[in-house]
């Protein structure tokens, strides 16, 4: 390998020979500059590498040893040739020892000038290519430090615990999300045997890789330990393999489920729970429609009607309470589609009266009003109206016939309150107390022929939870209840 | 003498739809529609069985019922029958396979609604009164 077309400066005070090196190098197609004398040849060599450098020992300026000097101190590398008449060949040796490439004697041929430039550009060419690699793999090393950095950088940030360990079971690497994880507060150092320190559960796994070297697979389980809190942990421990396959060591990692699993437990006493009410109502379908079907049980076909309005009302609440699993879980899972519009409390509440007003006549319930008329909120449309449809609703259904239902509204500094109050059968207070619960129903002797899901409240809470709102009940058992809503006023009307 | 039984269970549709049926057999019926009013009827009505369901004022009103009456000594002569929707299916585990579990639960038997009328007299024919 060569280098074609480089590029060499000539520095000598005799324009014979300066010119007579360019034509012959210029003839093999390099680029040639010159210098004639050594001030200049030091400026313009210093000021770009060139490939090659004639310097002419010498000049009446300056020595030709001081140009050597000054470039090699530039450009340690540099490739210099020293042209010199036999009377200096001595000294011209000597430059060899200062860093010169060659030296030629003159008068020299034109076929002995190329050959030394042919060498001396083969050499450059060595020289760059060296200085090319070693500049990559610098380069290179640089991003391996600068990528071991980042990497333990994001480690540490890692809320999961990480630890390896190597065959020796010594600790090559763990992170601060491993020792708080497991409540580690004695000082781990690399290269300490951990095994007896951490959980026996994770010790275990790992020894259970190292004891299976030949079929190593990866261990994933739930590991919980009891003291201080119950903590469930989900460690993945997998071995580490060499190039050939062998064990060089385990990685385990551990993540905290705990709160997921008690999402997971309460999820599941849900669904236990919307079984069980769901099964309910349909228990007393199935029995009426098999007293009418089965005739031998032996009953009067005159209560068959009465028997099919039950099923037909039961069927019914079944209906609505798969309506309001649906609302629950829809709530929950954050999948409603909020358009946030200005909502004038008053309209609503004006509205759900009038939708609810048969209810109202049946019960033969007086409503007083007194809600200020420019109250508003940011908020769902749809939301609002099912939350005050439900408190309402509640109002009339567990009144008393030829009760009241009161309804205030006021706008304080930053929210606006709602108080719906009946005259009604009211709570005990542990039944109070219980009110939010998912399918709660208060159960005495007054509310046993008054159907209801359960989730009618917890609806609410829910939707007054989304505007970060409140609900709060204050009541009186066989005197009434009262339901207050608190919820953010519109940012138009923030004093 | 006719047959006693009580029926403990707050959902009205039930008693309406079982006591009729039972009556027609012939057996003696007294209701409850809460434990409460069930631990008095049993105190006075002295029942060969007594059905009890489980989720009444609490999900558990039942269970307290179960416990209540097997204190009384009179309760050897009864046969506490648990009747509920929380089956299997629902994750609530119980049931009176082994000692153990029946004498926690503290009944002696257990239904899973829904039970038919039909199944409901067949059921007191062969298995409660099969011995008696």
């Amino acid at each position: 390998m060569i280098i074609e077309k480089g590029k060499i400066l000539v520095v000598d005070d005799e324009l014979g020979m300066r010119e007579g090196i360019r034509r012959i190098l210029e003839m093999q197609g390099h680029e040639v500059d010159t210098a004639d004398c050594g001030h200049k040849g030091i400026e313009k060599g210093i000021s770009a590498e060139y490939d090659l450098y004639f310097i002419d020992l010498k000049m009446p300026d300056l020595e030709g040893t001081q140009v050597l000097r000054e470039i090699k101190l530039v450009y340690p590398e540099a490739i210099c040739v020293i042209v010199t008449a036999y009377a200096s060949i001595d000294t011209a040796v000597e430059t060899t020892r200062m860093g010169a490439y060659q030296y030629i004697p003159k008068p020299f041929e034109p076929e002995e000038l190329q050959i030394l430039v042919h060498r001396a550009l083969e050499r450059r060419w060595y020289i760059l290519e060296a200085r090319r690699l070693r500049e990559e793999q610098e380069r290179r090393l640089l991003e391996v430090a600068h990528e071991q950095s980042r990497m333990r950088t994001i480690i540490n940030a890692l809320d999961d615990g990480i630890l390896v360990i190597n065959q020796e079971g010594q600790v090559v690497l763990f992170n601060p999300g491993f020792l708080k994880l497991l409540n580690i507060t004695t000082e781990i150092a690399i290269g300490d045997n951990v095994l007896d320190i951490i959980p026996a559960q994770l010790s275990n796994q790992i020894k259970e890789i190292f004891a299976n070297r030949n079929q190593v697979q990866a261990i994933i389980q739930e590991i919980v330990i009891h003291p201080p809190a119950k903590l469930v942990i989900m460690a993945n421990t997998t071995p580490i393999l060499g190039r050939k396959g062998e064990l060089l060591g385990v990685v385990s990692v551990l993540r905290d489920i705990s709160e997921l699993k008690k999402i997971d437990i309460m999820r599941s006493q849900f669904v236990d729970m919307a079984a069980h009410e769901l099964k309910s109502p349909l228990t007393a379908v199935q029995g009426y429609l098999e007293l009418v079907v089965d005739k031998t049980l032996g009953e009067e076909p005159e209560l068959y009607e009465g028997y099919l309005k039950r099923s037909l009302e039961r069927t019914k609440s079944l209906v609505n309470l798969i309506n309001d699993l649906l609302n629950v879980t829809r709530l929950e899972a954050g999948k409603v589609r909020r358009e946030i519009q200005l909502q004038n409390i008053k309209e609503l509440i004006d509205d759900r009266i009038d939708f609810l007003k048969n209810d109202i006549k049946q019960q033969n319930l007086q409503v007083l009003l007194d809600v200020d008329s420019d109250m508003y909120v940011d908020a769902d449309r749809e939301d609002m109206l099912r939350l005050f449809n439900q408190v309402i609703a509640n109002a009339i259904k567990y009144n008393k016939p030829d009760g009241t239902i009161t309804i205030t509204g006021h706008k304080n500094r930053n929210y606006v309150k709602v108080d719906i109050a009946d005259t009604g059968i009211g709570l005990r207070e542990e039944d109070r107390q219980r009110l939010f619960e998912d399918f709660f129903r208060a159960k005495n002797e007054h509310t046993r022929n008054i159907t209801g899901t359960g989730l009618g409240l917890t609806i609410v809470k829910k939707i007054v939870d989304a505007y970060s709102g409140k609900i709060e009940v204050n009541s009186k058992y066989e005197h009434g209840t009262t339901f207050s809503i608190f919820l953010p006023i519109t940012k138009s009307q923030l004093s | 003498m006719d047959k006693k039984i009580l029926m403990v269970d707050d959902d009205t549709d039930l008693i309406n739809i079982y006591k009729p049926v039972l009556e027609k057999a012939g057996y003696n019926i007294r209701t409850a529609y809460n434990s409460v009013d069930g631990y008095e009827a049993y105190k006075e009505f002295l029942p060969d069985v007594v059905f009890v369901d489980l989720s009444m004022e609490h999900f558990d009103s039942g269970f307290v019922l179960c416990h209540r009456i097997k204190k009384l000594p009179e309760s050897k002569n009864s046969r506490i029958i648990i009747m509920t929707s929380a089956g299997h299916e629902t994750g609530i585990r119980f049931s009176t396979e082994t000692s153990e579990e029946t004498n926690w639960i503290k009944a002696d038997d257990y239904l899973e609604k829904p039970v038919s009328p039909r199944d409901l007299l067949q059921y007191i024919s062969e298995k409660v009164f099969k011995n008696k």
